[in-house]
């Protein structure tokens, strides 16, 4: 477990279910202070203060037609004036602004050079008559300080630390490299067109991780301190206390760089998206360019591949070893005595590729890519990750992506308000509302996510948001206690408040090339039309696609209108039934498990999305597993007694989960036991 | 397990075909480790540096240069016979070397370009790598050799390990460095994606592309990498010309160089290159077989 | 290139000859065989046949730019690649009127001393001395002499570390560039071999000591020497044709004065005069025409020989004009490094242009010539090399037949040593020379060959 203020990344929790954690977000520092103002004619004494301490700065500078890092004696040295232009497999360097020195974006090398270096000796092994000893080569790195650090870098030294100190095993020479390396980071104020991190959240402001952090302004240098160690150097130096003004425009330059870079990755669902496309064609298409040349990896701040080498004396009785960078593009990397499990470069890019957007959740619970973009500059015939990801994995542009905003009035005293649009009767008891005037944040809801919507005077109910509009909502609420009859009393141009959009959502990703079975009764196909709404919008994305829906009565299925227009598509199976029948039903009559009891669909390709009545859950799901589908491909939504809506109020807790805050949306492997339990 | 002591030296032979005695030279400069190693390996056979002769047999025989001469197509069959471990040092032996541009040309032209008595000079219709006359066991690549890898090779056979040669591209060698790419940042065309690693990414450190002096590293994408080239406003022979260097014989550079015209100064009428079955009938004698 | 009956010393000869052969010449770069005609104690015929396989350089290089040319002329031989492509870029510098700054200049000549520690150390350490040792080979020799060897292992890792320095690796470096070098060392890129040239210089002045002291076979033939010569330094790069025999020529007028031809039985183009003699070239001749203009620790050095003139005369004694241009190059190394400073630019543009591209340089091994023919896109379109060796053939024959009868009585082991010294006292270089010397001595009078 990893404490220290520079390495604020707590060990990689397990993985929670298909939601992908954010990036590494730092302990809180009670040292953090500033910010202060340091005159760009004293930038020379951060440098010298560091070099008194006895630390080698190692900093950016220009050298072969690049800004690399290097052994900074002097201000002289840095790239002032200098700026880069990067594009797919071009990197070139240009003006920058007046005397400015980080004008430049990110150069071919990273921090990583000497957190974790190209070689280092690991041990001497001997040989002596029958016995063998291993003497370990000693960890004494250098006293070093980073200079110039990007947003995408720290959270790059992050992921290492993650990958090096995180597990069961570590590695002490990373270990030591990084306590002994100082981080002076800057917020970055330019970006290349490679740039991306605003998709990967990583940048391009700092955010934790830092000793001291940079804003680099006309007439000087912005500076906070994150640790302890950082305010005794700021405390060294000639700096006085920032201003308004230069807060504003520091401010205003960072955000200006992450509205130009925009959202190139969608990282929603990526995960699953890419997985799903293990069998794609594209990537033959990429190996017909790739040059397995593994520039790629070396240039990746995070990449962290290696081999070890011997160099033995004649007789083979002294030999030293030693830790090389090796990458997964290399043709060695994956043999064994028997043959290359890995032998075709199409394999070796897709590894790369989904280790770096998919696998790495899973074993590091964020992603690999710090969003740096090296590796587009740095290919030598261009390759862009960011299209490949987007025509091998595209996000389902259901509505147009604008990135994963927090829900809106999370707190326990806060609520938005919206306002009523209209209103439609369902069935006797039920009504949907459309609301108008929403926070973005809502427009950028998942499938199967759900508001706490609540009147003065009332207690806040959970709703399950029935569908997305482009700038509207709508609730699906049925009269089952007087807040929900309340609410659906009011009519069009009255106001609501609402906090959301909450918890878990649809892994329709996953759902990609796969048949999906959709098994609801009741109110249960409320949380699953928008689920509906975008498999039926990017329909080829899907095999097969089956919606079983069961009611009491034919006047109880919800959006009649609808599921005849659904039905007669033609691209979508709709089977409806009910419990007792009326005079103009000819449908059939029974319970939703009858309508593919005697089915010939194949389970093992299927995945399906379950909403209903407990009782009526728990026998489709054991119908479905009889059909043989897995519990990781079943999925249900929970509805329990709610207050809050955010994990607080404690209700909705069954077993380990809250289902507020980690569903309502559950796999069965997730729930485990707890499904169909009594009293939990 | 090795015993102590009074082991027998293995018996090394050192032999040249058509080259220029470079990879032989590489041996020479491993200079304090040659002394080391004839504690291990007794040289019985190095015409270059020693006046011993040995016709045979060898536990190990290092072979440099193409087999351009009908003599040197016998002879190496008998030495492969001699051999309980043939491998061929260097591009020329490995690859066929710069000559071998001059499969893709009449020989006959060729001759009479450089003798005015082109029937005084015996050899070969092509000069072909080694390993299309007889099996060979290893090859170390580059030209010249890299010392290192050379020494590997030895103490590996001395051990009885399998010699650890790093298969990856110059790149490797390049960004473990901490050198600027030359093709990215500054255009310069560089074939060292494509290229086996050895040589410690020499010329890029130097400022200039790399000419793939050690040949195509496996599965080498040079068509990929000549496409490349081509968006970048290069046509035709100035492509080929980039891959008809010292390797140009071998699989994936002969591709890229028969796609874009062949090598610069081929001559009219020789579009594709002869292979060494129709070399044999080409010459003034018969020629050796391929074994 | 016309054909000639030039320069093997054959005389009508009735009566039996006595044939001497020696197959495979050892401890020369390249492969070589000899043989003799004997009658009557005087030579008939003498031919060095040199067996080397043809790679046909000077048509590889056409439809090739300069710096493709300089990159593939190294191939030409592994112990002097830089001869190679030093010649080909001033050749190709002289056509496309470029000057070069003084200090790539300064790094030209640096790397050619380069060269020359690391052949001459090579040559007189690891192929000529076990031959005045008595040893079969250096290896051989370590075992008794093994800090003899390891001094002229320390030389050529000197020249070795020097060459690597400004040009990556020491067989076929990779930064010679027509306008320059594609990269110029700092000047603390040097401070490594700077330090060991310290040693080197103590070390070649004990090996001009120590070479000084050995006997050589007698041999009284002085022949005509050409070199280059130029007006301040010794030569490598630069300077004009001159001779023994009054010739003055600038360094890319060569067929001025001298013709190739082609002869049976050879690869080789051998070459002579206009007026169809044979000549020498190499250390012998560079001492000879331009030791005013040796290092003043090398011209020390020679003097305290006392053999400068034995070196004119008898071709054994070439050791010690090479351990006198070791002692030069080291100790011009470190003054150069000294004075260095590092160009602006390592390299300068220029445009190409048709016409002839011709110069000569001095290789370890004897003055080197290239002569190309470009067009207007800088394509070479013809190419003639002339490397010293092959121009050295006939010396090397009519050596071999003025010695040979002092040997001819001598168990056949003995005088095939004898012979194959006198032939590595030249320090030959056969891959250079693609050439074939066929050297047959038949003994007439009693009729063997051996």
């Amino acid at each position: 477990m990893v404490t220290d203020e520079r390495m604020p990344y707590a060990p990689y929790p397990a993985p929670t279910g298909t939601a992908v954690a954010a990036p590494p977000i730092p302990v809180a520092s009670p040292n953090g202070s500033g910010p202060w103002f340091l005159a760009r004619a004293n930038l020379g004494v951060l440098i010298d203060t560091l070099r008194e301490d006895g630390r080698t700065v190692i900093g950016p500078k220009v050298m072969d037609g690049a800004v690399v890092y290097g052994e900074i004696r002097s201000v002289d040295e840095l790239p002032a004036g200098i700026g880069d232009e990067q594009s797919p497999g071009h990197y070139g360097l240009t003006k920058g602004r007046h005397r400015r020195i980080f004008d430049y974006a990110v150069g071919p090398l990273s921090p990583k050079r000497w957190t974790f270096p190209p070689v280092v000796p690991l041990n001497v092994g001997r040989r002596d008559g029958k016995a063998v000893s291993f003497e370990p080569a000693p960890i004494d790195p250098p006293a070093l300080a980073f200079l110039g650090v990007r947003a995408c870098e720290v959270a790059a030294l992050g992921i290492q630390d993650r990958v090096f100190l995180g597990g069961p095993y570590t590695d002490e020479d990373y270990r030591a490299r990084r306590r002994n390396a100082l981080v002076i980071a800057v917020n970055c104020t330019t970006a290349a067109s490679t740039c991306f991190c605003t998709s990967m959240g990583t940048g391009p402001e700092v955010r934790g991780g830092y000793d001291i952090a940079l804003t680099e302004l006309d007439e000087g240098f912005l500076l906070r301190a994150g640790t302890p160690e950082g305010a005794d150097l700021v405390a060294r130096m000639p700096v006085r206390g920032a201003d308004a003004g230069q807060l504003f425009r520091a401010a205003e330059a960072v955000g200006k760089v992450a509205a130009t870079m925009g959202d190139p990755v969608p990282t929603s669902g990526l995960h699953d998206r890419l997985l799903a496309q293990f069998d794609s064609p594209r990537w033959a298409k990429i190996a017909e360019r790739c040059l397995s040349c593994a520039n790629c990896t070396m240039v990746c701040p995070t990449c962290f591949c290696s081999s070890v080498t011997q160099r033995s004396d004649l007789d083979g009785e002294v030999s030293t070893s030693e830790r090389v960078w090796d990458f997964c593009f290399t043709a060695g990397f994956a043999k064994v005595a028997g043959g290359n499990f890995r032998s075709r470069p199409r394999d070796r890019y897709r590894q790369w590729l989904t280790h770096k957007f998919a696998t790495w959740v899973d074993q590091f619970g964020t992603f690999g890519c710090v969003g740096c973009g090296r590796c587009i500059a740095w290919c030598p015939v261009g390759i862009d990750i960011r299209a490949e990801l987007l025509a091998i994995a595209p996000p389902l542009a259901v509505w147009p992506e604008t990135g994963r905003p927090r829900p809106v009035a999370a707190t326990p005293g806060s609520y938005a308000t919206a306002r009523i649009v209209s209103v439609r009767n369902e069935t006797a008891d039920v009504t949907t509302l459309t609301l108008g005037d929403v926070d973005a944040a809502f427009l950028a809801g998942e499938f199967g996510q759900f508001a706490m919507v609540t009147v003065p005077a009332f207690p806040p109910v959970p709703i399950s948001i029935s569908r997305f509009g482009r700038d509207t909502i709508d609730l699906t609420i049925r009269a089952a206690g007087p807040a929900t009859a309340s609410i659906i009393g009011l009519g069009p141009r009255d106001e609501i408040g609402i906090r959301g959009p909450l918890g878990t959502s649809w892994p329709i990703e996953r759902a990609m090339g796969h048949d999906v079975v959709i098994v609801t009764g009741g109110i249960g196909l409320a949380p699953l039309r928008p689920l509906l709404d975008g498999l039926l919008a990017q329909r080829d994305r899907f095999d097969s696609i089956r919606l079983y829906y069961g009611a009491r009565t034919p006047a109880d299925h919800l959006y009649r209108e609808e599921l005849r227009r659904w039905a007669a598509r033609g691209d979508i199976d709709v089977q409806l039934t009910v419990d007792r029948s009326s005079p103009d039903w000819t449908g059939p009559v029974g319970v939703v498990t009858h309508l593919f009891d005697r089915a010939t669909w194949d389970g093992s390709r299927s995945l399906a999305f379950v909403c209903g009545p407990e009782r009526m859950m728990e026998a489709t799901v054991e119908a479905l597993e009889g059909r043989g589908l897995t519990p990781d491909r079943i999925f249900v939504t929970l509805e329990r007694h709610m207050e809050c809506g955010i994990g607080l109020c404690g209700h909705c807790q069954t077993g380990g989960l809250f289902v507020c805050r980690d569903g309502p949306v559950f796999s069965l492997t997730q729930l485990g036991g707890i499904f169909g339990r009594e009293g939990i | 397990m090795p015993a102590v002591a009074a082991r027998p030296r293995l018996r090394v032979g050192i032999v040249k075909m058509a080259s220029c005695d470079g990879c032989q030279l590489t041996l020479l400069d491993l200079e304090d480790e040659l002394l080391a190693l004839a504690s291990r390996f007794e040289i019985v056979e190095f015409p270059e540096a020693s006046s011993l002769r040995s016709a045979g047999p060898y536990d190990v025989l290092l072979v440099e240069g193409s087999i351009s001469t009908p003599d040197q197509a016998a002879e190496i069959v008998e030495l492969r016979r001699q051999a309980k471990l043939l491998v061929t040092i260097g591009a020329c032996a490995s690859y066929g070397g710069i000559q071998a541009l001059r499969n893709w040309s009449s020989h006959d032209v060729f001759r009479a370009a450089v003798y005015a008595h082109p029937e005084y000079v015996e050899s070969l219709a092509t000069a072909t790598p080694v390993s299309e006359h007889v099996k060979v066991d290893a090859e170390l690549h580059g030209c010249p050799i890299s010392p290192e890898q050379l020494r590997e090779v030895l103490v590996s056979v001395a051990v009885g390990r399998r010699p650890q040669i790093r298969e990856e591209s110059v790149c490797l060698e390049c960004k473990r460095l901490g050198t600027v790419c030359v093709m990215v940042a500054r255009g310069m065309p560089c074939l060292g994606p494509v290229t086996q690693s050895g040589c410690g990414a020499l010329c890029p450190t130097f400022g200039r592309g790399c000419y793939g002096c050690f040949g195509p590293r496996e599965q080498a994408n040079a068509a990929s990498l000549a496409r490349t080239f081509e968006l970048e406003g290069r046509e035709g022979e100035e492509v080929s010309r980039l891959f008809a260097g010292f390797t140009g014989w071998a699989g994936p550079f002969r591709s890229v160089i028969g796609d874009f015209g062949g090598p610069p100064g081929m001559t009219s009428g020789a579009t594709s290159p002869i292979t060494a079955t129709t070399a044999t009938t080409a010459t003034t004698e018969g020629a050796g077989d391929a074994g | 290139m016309q054909g000639d009956d030039g320069g093997t010393l054959v005389a009508d000869a009735p009566g039996i000859d006595h044939e001497f052969k020696v197959g495979y010449i050892t401890r020369v770069e390249g492969e070589g065989s000899l043989s003799l005609r004997v009658r009557d104690g005087a030579v008939v015929e003498a031919r060095l046949r040199i067996f080397e396989a043809p790679r046909y350089f000077e048509r590889l290089v056409v439809g090739r730019t300069g710096d493709e040319v300089v990159d593939i002329v190294a191939r030409i031989c592994g112990i002097c690649p830089i001869a190679y492509q030093m010649t080909a870029v001033h050749a190709f510098e002289d056509l496309y009127g470029i000057e070069i700054d003084p200090s790539v200049r300064a790094l030209r000549r640096l790397l050619y001393c380069g060269e020359y520690i690391q052949s001459h150390a090579l040559h007189v350490y690891l192929l000529h001395a076990p031959d005045y040792l008595g040893y079969p080979s250096a290896l051989a020799m370590a075992v008794d002499h093994r800090a003899v060897v390891e001094q002229g292992l320390a030389l050529k890792r000197t020249g070795n570390q020097l060459i690597a320095a400004l040009g990556g690796r020491p067989v076929h470096p990779i930064s010679v560039r027509v306008g320059g070098f594609s990269k110029a060392p700092r000047r603390s890129d040097l401070d490594g071999v700077r330090a060991a040239l310290d040693a080197a210089v103590e070390q070649s002045l004990a090996t001009v000591r120590l070479v000084a002291t050995w006997d050589p076979p007698a041999l009284e033939h002085p022949q005509p020497l050409v070199a280059l010569r130029h007006e301040a330094e010794y030569p490598y790069n630069d300077g004009r044709i001159v001779s023994t025999d009054g010739l003055d020529l600038a360094p890319g007028a060569w067929r001025e004065a001298f013709e190739e031809h082609h002869l049976e039985g050879s690869n080789a183009l051998h070459a002579r005069t206009h007026d169809g003699r044979v000549y020498l070239l190499g250390p012998t001749a560079r001492i000879a025409l331009a030791a005013d203009r040796l290092h003043p620790l090398a011209a020390e050095a020679l003097e305290a020989t006392g053999l400068r003139d034995a070196i004119r005369t008898n071709i054994h004694r070439s050791i010690v004009a090479r351990a006198v241009e070791l002692l030069h190059a080291c100790a011009e190394a470190r003054d150069i490094i000294d004075g260095y400073r590092p160009p602006s630019e390592p390299k300068v543009a220029f445009t190409p242009r048709a016409g002839v591209a011709a110069w000569s340089t001095e290789a370890p091994r004897g003055l080197l010539h290239h002569r190309y023919e470009v067009d207007e896109q800088g394509h070479v379109t013809h190419a003639q090399i002339v490397p010293p060796t092959s121009q050295n053939q006939g010396a090397i024959e009519a050596d071999l037949a003025a010695f040979a009868p002092a040997v001819l009585g001598l168990p056949h082991a003995e005088a095939t040593h004898q012979l194959e010294m006198l032939i590595r006292a030249y320090d030959p270089c056969i891959s250079c020379a693609t050439h074939f010397l066929d050297l047959r001595i038949q003994d007439e009078r009693s009729g063997k060959g051996t």
